[in-house]
């Protein structure tokens, strides 16, 4: 079993996000989430003192990494480097479609960390209060990308269908893995 | 039997609720309650709604105020009470006796329940809860065998809830100092055990150290499970021995004892974990749903093993004191 796969990971990942540059992902994540916050202004209240804190999110399988601060509607996201965390306060890294798995609250984020699929380092806290308030927000693919009605039905059905299946995929790979 | 599930959040509470319990335990965002982790628990509209969605489903709310109340500060945990009352839960979870008697006082209609920090374990201590503030039920300490639950049940007149699954806490309920020791922080008055401010995970040439305010609790080789820094679950080295010295780090799966636990006359089953995500409630308490219902039907050891298998997330699992030969 290939490295990539024993870890969670696919190569199917980097066909879905290809090597895209510094730009425009950022600047579409930032409006995602500041429309997010004028949606559901409630959503940002579990993260309390810690929605100011600079998250480094780091997609193993990709060739980037994200620095998130989930301050509402200031919210910020920003395409970064792999190397680029001296402003981070919190570090969080794993296989992409694990990460989606835990925005979505399709998987366990306790048993990713404990197994090692996802790491983290830093404010501890900030994570767990990050990890509740993804919890219960219950974000769908729609939610990030602005969609509405039939249209948002419609990239939900389509990108959860395919991330369904590709986390399939990844997790067999992982069983596989831990059996071997 | 009742399934009694956890909910750190609403959504967990919905979850739970649609995977099969029959009632839902929670708590406020402040220290009045055990779990008091950073982006958990319920506001005041969140618990309204949440009881409106477990009525609605036919299901019940119980409001975990389980944490010992501070000097000077009793009227926060008053307030939580009136709280839950004011949003139609079902029954409040206590164990300080300023709380229960600001409870049966002022709310003589609202349904307690003992918390298990207050560890009543003897008949003598149950009486006394249930006629100086009319306890309608109590929930076993971790330090009861099946067989001292049934002699127990035949001396008192409440009900009893027992622990299935989850965490442990290994001392006597409600009376430990270890996380007070290390960060000034405890479960009895502060709602949390080795406070996840204090927790940190670093990585050195040997694998990955897990320390709480700077005590390393644990060390895990790069290729091992990590776990979380729970003060009593570390390993440490006393005596020129290093081994777990207060408690390995197992977690309680009584789901071989069900039907022992239901012939000892226990009311309610209760699943720890009010701090886990939405997707492990789901799963454990859709588990423990068919294992229930199998053990109401007269199903056998063999079934419930079976419907109970997929549970152990890799970790280690004991039945606790349920069977008495736990450490
Ligand atoms: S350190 Fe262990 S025994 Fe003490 S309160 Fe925490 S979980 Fe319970």
């Amino acid at each position: 079993m290939a490295d990539e796969q024993r870890d969670g990971s696919l190569p199917l990942a980097r066909i879905l996000f290809p090597k895209i540059g510094a730009l425009p992902l950022g600047t579409l994540l930032t409006k995602a989430l500041r429309d997010l916050a004028k949606r559901q202004p409630n959503l940002f209240d579990r993260l309390g003192e810690h929605k100011s804190a600079c998250f480094f999110v780091d997609p193993t399988d990709l060739s980037f990494a994200f620095l998130v601060v989930p301050d509402g509607e200031r919210s910020l996201v920003r395409v970064v480097g792999k190397s680029e965390t001296s402003s981070a306060a919190v570090f969080i890294s794993g296989p992409i479609l694990m990460l989606l798995g835990l925005l979505d609250g399709s998987l366990d984020g306790d048993a990713l960390f404990f197994r090692r699929i996802v790491s983290i380092g830093g404010r501890t806290e900030a994570v767990l209060a990050l990890r509740n308030a993804i919890d219960d927000a219950e974000l769908r693919p729609a939610d990030l990308l602005g969609l509405h009605g039939a249209l948002g039905r419609l990239a939900d059905n389509a990108i959860l269908g395919s991330l369904r299946a590709a986390r399939r995929l990844a997790c067999r790979g992982l069983d596989q893995g831990e059996r071997s | 039997m009742e399934l009694i599930c956890p909910a750190g959040t609403p959504a967990t509470l919905r979850a739970a609720v649609v995977a099969g319990a029959d009632a839902v335990y929670c708590g406020f965002r402040n220290e009045t309650n055990a779990r008091n982790f950073p982006g958990l628990n319920f506001s005041t509209a969140e618990l309204a709604e949440g009881v409106r969605f477990a009525h609605d489903h036919g299901k019940k709310v119980l409001v975990a105020i389980n944490t010992f109340a501070q000097p000077g500060r009793v009227d926060l945990w008053h307030k939580a009470v009136d709280e839950a009352a004011q949003c139609g839960a079902d029954a409040v979870i206590a164990a300080d006796l300023a709380v229960l008697d600001h409870a049966a006082n002022c709310h003589p209609g609202l349904r307690l329940h003992l918390s298990v920090q207050a560890a009543a374990s003897t008949p003598e201590a149950v009486k006394f809860y249930v006629d100086a503030f009319r306890v309608r039920r109590v929930v076993l300490p971790r330090v009861l065998s099946v067989q001292e639950i049934a002699a127990l049940n035949r001396m008192i007149d409440v009900e009893t809830e027992a622990f299935v699954f989850g965490g442990l806490c290994v001392m006597v309920e409600g009376r430990c100092y270890l996380s007070s020791y290390a960060t000034g922080k405890s479960p009895n008055l502060s709602g949390v055990c080795s406070p996840p401010e204090h927790v940190t995970y670093e990585d050195d040439a040997e694998g990955t150290a897990a320390r709480l305010a700077g005590f390393t609790i644990d060390r895990y080789a790069q290729s091992q499970p990590t776990g979380y820094p729970t003060l009593c679950k570390g390993r440490f080295t006393a005596g020129g021995k290093t081994s777990y010295l207060f408690e390995d780090p197992v977690s309680l799966n009584a789901g071989g004892v069900l039907a022992g636990l239901k012939a000892a006359g226990v009311t309610a089953l209760k699943i720890e974990g009010r701090q886990r995500g939405k997707a492990y409630v789901t799963e454990v308490v859709r588990a423990f749903r068919r294992a229930v219902d199998a053990v109401e039907a007269g199903g056998d050891a063999a079934e419930i093993d079976r419907i109970l298998a997929g549970m152990s997330e890799g970790g280690r699992q004991t039945e606790g004191a349920y069977k008495k030969t736990w450490r």
